[in-house]
């Protein structure tokens, strides 16, 4: 879907700058497990495993951390998670 | 009603005339939730809190200023805070996100609404379609949790107990005891069958997505 480039924009440079916001999704009673799993392999380009892994996460500790970058960068992802009826919010990575 | 399974490509389900109705019922009012113009010809309504709804729109009086958070916590589901520790983030995002994604969501439902109204017994989703497809479900979904007043899994647990007591009570010809509501038992048991209905939707690989 043309969505992993934007995910990480610097991976591969070899220079990691500190990424100093988050995108989180949170669990919540009504997202299936099977629907999150492809959403997060549809937007964030993840392979199924690595998606189950996190659906995983989410599940079982509430949250997880989906992607880490700029703020403009975590909005577009945030957008991107409750375009799909997740729960997602932004936050500084620092807490 | 026949749950989504792949033929020729595509994800294929069946549903008979009055299942159509019902579901198109409530897609129409969770437009009309995020301000949709009426879907169809005549709005229908099929959520309890009809005479909610202006309430639930007078957000939309002020959509020319900054939008403001959805009191309604069904709307707010649709539309949730994307900073909850941090006000200023928050509102900057809907400020910048929020005609965006009540316009992706009502296409969206509009799209499922013509679907289901078409005059088809079987409902053929194409590829490109299915996500798009269960996100509007998710969204269908979502404002009739909120309805049920889903805040848990352990919510959604009781709501399964309840729903099996009441058609336990029904099959023996008497009456759940305690009693269960039946309008939370209409609306329960349509929240299951549009799970149900994702589920399938969601399941079904075609073209080699797995």
């Amino acid at each position: 879907m043309g969505t992993q480039e934007r995910l990480d924009p610097q991976a591969g440079v070899g220079t990691r700058v500190r990424e100093p916001w988050v995108t989180v999704v949170w669990n919540d009673p009504v997202n299936l497990m099977s629907y999150v799993t492809r959403v997060f392999q549809e937007y964030f380009g993840l392979a199924r495993h690595e998606a189950e892994a996190r659906m995983r996460e989410v599940h079982e500790k509430g949250r997880s951390v989906l992607s880490s970058g700029s703020r403009e960068q975590m909005e577009i992802h945030v957008q991107a998670m409750h375009g799909y009826g997740l729960w997602a919010t932004l936050e500084r990575s620092d807490g | 009603m026949r749950a989504f399974a792949e033929r020729d490509g595509a994800a294929v389900a069946a549903l008979d005339e009055e299942e159509r109705l019902v579901i198109a019922r409530i897609v129409a009012d969770v437009g009309l939730l995020l301000g949709a113009e009426s879907f169809g010809s005549e709005p229908h309504s099929t959520l309890p809190h009809r005479e909610d709804l202006a309430e639930s729109l007078r957000f939309l009086d002020g959509v020319e200023d900054d939008p403001v958070e959805p009191e309604d916590p069904a709307l707010l589901r649709l539309l949730p805070n994307a900073a909850p520790r941090d006000r200023e983030v928050a509102d900057e995002f809907r400020r910048l996100t929020q005609e965006d994604l009540r316009a992706t969501k009502i296409a969206r439902l509009r799209r499922l609404w013509d679907d289901l109204s078409a005059e088809a017994t079987e409902w053929v989703v194409p590829t490109e379609q299915v996500m798009p497809m269960a996100a509007a479900l998710t969204d269908v979904r979502l404002v009739v949790a909120s309805r049920l007043a889903l805040a848990s899994d352990e919510d959604a647990e009781a709501l399964h107990a309840e729903i099996a007591r009441a058609a336990e009570a029904a099959e023996q010809g008497t009456e759940a005891e305690p009693p269960v509501d039946p309008e939370r038992l209409w609306l329960g048991m349509l929240y299951d069958a549009l799970t149900w209905l994702q589920e399938s939707l969601v399941s079904v690989r075609l073209g080699g997505t797995a």
